[in-house]
């Protein structure tokens, strides 16, 4: 029930940032277990959108289509996302704690499935002249969860614009970095498990 | 007893039974579906003969270079290492040798002929490469006058002139390809007099190698790479007059470009087909540019990179082929650039080639020459190649619903093949069945035709249903309005209720 009424209190939220994020946070109109269920349902719809788009707008190659792959593209940048703004802003003077961050980044994906699932139906009703309407709200829907994300950024941490600004650069920035060290530390990970693999191998084979 | 005489029945009958088919052809035989990848397809063409000096009873073929299929099905043979031109009729026997001819009385050869051409009356025109002379015989191999090198203040004097591939039009104007000019073809009037450069591919330098260039040293910009339109190593000519030409020398990224972002740029083609101004005129409506292999590795492997167009041949139909030097390969598109079907492979099996340098095309039947191998392979079409051909030529004639038949028998032999349910797909739109119209173009991957498909068929159940969708509507509205009633209703009710409270 308190899932349900949260989640209705996005579609206000969606309508009034400002003011939905600052309750959001300060009148704990959110709750966590409501955000980690938005974040499944974006993940959802993308799957959805993969898989059920109009033939004539959907290029996806069906026969390799991997569910566990479109979901870690949507879930893993989402808590990359939240892991860098965190650790920036908690250098920077921000107010948000992490439980914050994750929060209020679901709530402003929420127009990520609010305009994708009824692009699906109508995606298959549409020919190729009319694909220009499907390409208009499809970035809309993008737009409009980038600006929410960006305006939650503000609230939550209570920065400028300007602060804001500089701060989600730096976010993308720090996503960027934190991919690379994963990176690292796997591809070293691997060579640390091959080599002593291969001093067992060498000690199994001369005993 | 009766089990064993049926058994023994049975056993004579497997036995009778012809093997299976099994493809013998040494090589790969696909072709390219929507995504690029390569899919298995019957061979469309079979190796039928060789064709070599010994077959013809003169002595061998050295390093010949360009072969043209003439009037009356003769095949004309530049045999630059012998110096010589090889007649062979449509029997495959020799008809003539041309080993040179007499000039003004004295007797003059040929000296490493590499191009020829023959018109529709017989005419020959021979590049007389190591001569830097183009030689034009009479159908009789009479010598009938010689075009030297070009003339013009836009050509440096120190210029080698060395032409190894060149056309005739009707107005016997000449379109010469020549080693080193990367200006595009020299146009030579029909007296033989240069008029200017032809065609000339247009240069895109990236913006990668415009930086550098902008901030090198001048030392270092010398010795850059120089933007300089790709050189055209083949030429032919259609018989609407257009030019066809091909290039081998385009870099590996730009060819990955091409196809990955299914370009219809006539900057970056490996084959061009010119109008007389010189434009490029050919459609690449394919799922992929006509670059030869679409699907292949970068580098590192025997077979990486991408195809080097050596020749093209135009069929009176308009359908083309290409020549792949590098992996011998053949690769037919329509006049549309939609990939018909491919064959032919690098080896040294009968339908291998070593180093394939021309190809033409003869009744049907494919001729390429093989510059290291000194010989001729003709490849005959198989069922499936003819039934191919067949309903490409009867769709271009405006035959649709023969067209969609042939297409028909074509997917018996090939469920894979993309064209085949497109062609289907078209001669069902004009028979206005929207329903299995769209569904043979989605089995094709045709967005747009699927998409004209339906929208007729949306008018058609809109239309059919028309009634039903009216009432659909007011249904809705009413139903809106009765609930936004009852909801404000109730919602007065509740502050009714809140002032009796208070």
């Amino acid at each position: 029930m308190e899932v349900l009424r949260s989640l209705r209190y996005s579609l206000y939220l969606i309508f009034h940032p400002f003011d939905g994020f600052w309750d959001l946070k300060h009148e704990k109109r959110g709750n966590l277990k409501t955000a980690l269920i938005i974040v499944a349902m974006v993940g959802v719809t993308f799957i959805l959108r993969r898989q059920l788009t109009g033939f004539i707008l959907n290029e996806v190659k069906l026969r390799e289509l991997n569910v566990i792959v479109e979901i870690l593209s949507i879930v893993v940048p989402f808590f990359l996302w939240c892991v860098a703004n965190w650790c920036l802003t908690t250098l920077m003077d921000g107010e948000g704690s992490f439980k914050d961050i994750v929060i209020t980044s679901a709530y402003a994906l929420v127009p990520l499935v609010l305009i994708n699932i009824p692009l699906i139906v109508f995606s298959n009703i549409i020919t190729l002249e009319e694909a220009a309407f499907y390409v208009f709200f499809d970035i809309l829907s993008i737009v409009w969860a980038g600006l929410l994300l960006f305006l939650g950024t503000s609230v939550v941490h209570q920065y400028s614009l300007g602060k804001t600004f500089l701060t989600c650069i730096c976010v993308v920035i720090g996503m960027g970095l934190i991919i690379f060290i994963a990176l690292l530390f796997f591809s070293l990970l691997q060579q640390m498990f091959s080599f002593f693999y291969t001093i067992y191998k060498e000690i199994a084979l001369r005993l | 007893m009766r089990f064993k005489r049926f058994l023994a029945i049975f056993i004579i009958f497997v036995l009778l039974c012809p093997a299976s088919a099994y493809a013998d052809e040494p090589y790969n035989n696909y072709n390219y579906d929507f995504w690029g990848s390569p899919i298995p397809a019957p061979a469309a063409y079979v190796p039928a003969r060789i064709v070599d000096g010994r077959s013809l009873g003169i002595n061998e073929f050295k390093k010949p270079s360009d072969l043209f299929t003439g009037p009356d099905n003769k095949l004309y043979v530049a045999d630059s290492g012998n110096n010589r031109i090889v007649v062979i009729n449509e029997n495959w026997e020799l008809d003539r040798i041309i080993e040179g001819f007499s000039k003004n009385g004295t007797r003059d050869s040929f000296n490493n002929p590499k191009g020829l051409f023959v018109t529709k009356d017989g005419e020959i025109y021979v590049a007389d490469t190591d001569n830097s002379r183009i030689v034009h015989l009479d159908a009789d191999g009479n010598f009938v006058r010689e075009i030297g090198p070009p003339v013009s203040e836009i050509i440096p004097a120190d210029f080698q002139y060395y032409p190894t591939a060149l056309v005739v039009d009707r107005a016997n104007r000449l379109y010469v390809v020549a080693q080193g000019v990367n200006q595009g073809l020299i146009e030579l009037d029909s007296q033989g007099m240069f008029v200017g450069y032809m065609g000339a591919s247009k240069v895109r330098p990236n913006m990668i190698d415009y930086f550098w260039k902008l901030i090198a040293t001048d030392e270092q910009r010398e010795r850059l790479e120089l933007f300089v339109p790709t050189e055209y190593n083949n030429v032919s000519i259609d018989n609407d007059g257009f030019i066809y030409v091909t290039t081998g020398s385009i870099a590996l990224e730009d060819i990955e470009h091409a196809i990955n972002t299914r370009s219809k740029d006539d900057r970056i083609a490996p084959v061009r087909k010119l109008n007389p101004t010189g434009t490029d005129v050919l459609r690449r409506n394919g799922y992929f540019p006509p670059v030869g292999d679409v699907y292949f590795r970068s580098r590192g492997y025997a077979e990486a990179g991408n195809s080097q167009l050596y020749d093209i041949c135009i069929e009176d139909s308009g359908i083309y082929s290409v020549l792949d030097k590098k992996k011998g390969r053949i690769f037919t598109y329509d006049t549309d650039g939609n990939l018909l079907y491919l064959f032919g492979g690098i080896g040294n099996r009968l339908g291998n080639f070593r180093d394939p340098v021309a190809l033409d095309v003869i009744d049907n039947n494919f001729v390429v020459l093989d510059f290291n191998m000194s010989q001729i392979t003709v490849f005959e079409p198989t069922e499936y190649g003819r039934l191919v051909r067949e309903a490409v030529e009867l769709h271009l004639t405006g035959k649709y619903d023969e067209s969609a038949a042939k297409w028909e028998q074509v997917l018996k032999f090939n469920a894979n093949c993309e064209l085949a349910y497109i062609g289907m797909g078209k001669a069902l739109l004009r028979k206005d069945d929207f329903r299995q119209a769209m569904k043979y173009f989605r089995l094709g991957n045709k967005r747009d035709y699927y998409s004209k498909a339906f929208d007729l068929y949306r008018q058609e159940v809109i239309g059919e249903n028309f009634g039903l969708v009216v009432l659909a509507i007011l249904v809705l509205y009413i139903g809106s309005k009765i609930l936004k009633r009852i909801r404000t209703r109730k919602r007065e009710e509740i502050k009714a209720m809140g002032k009796v409270e208070a």
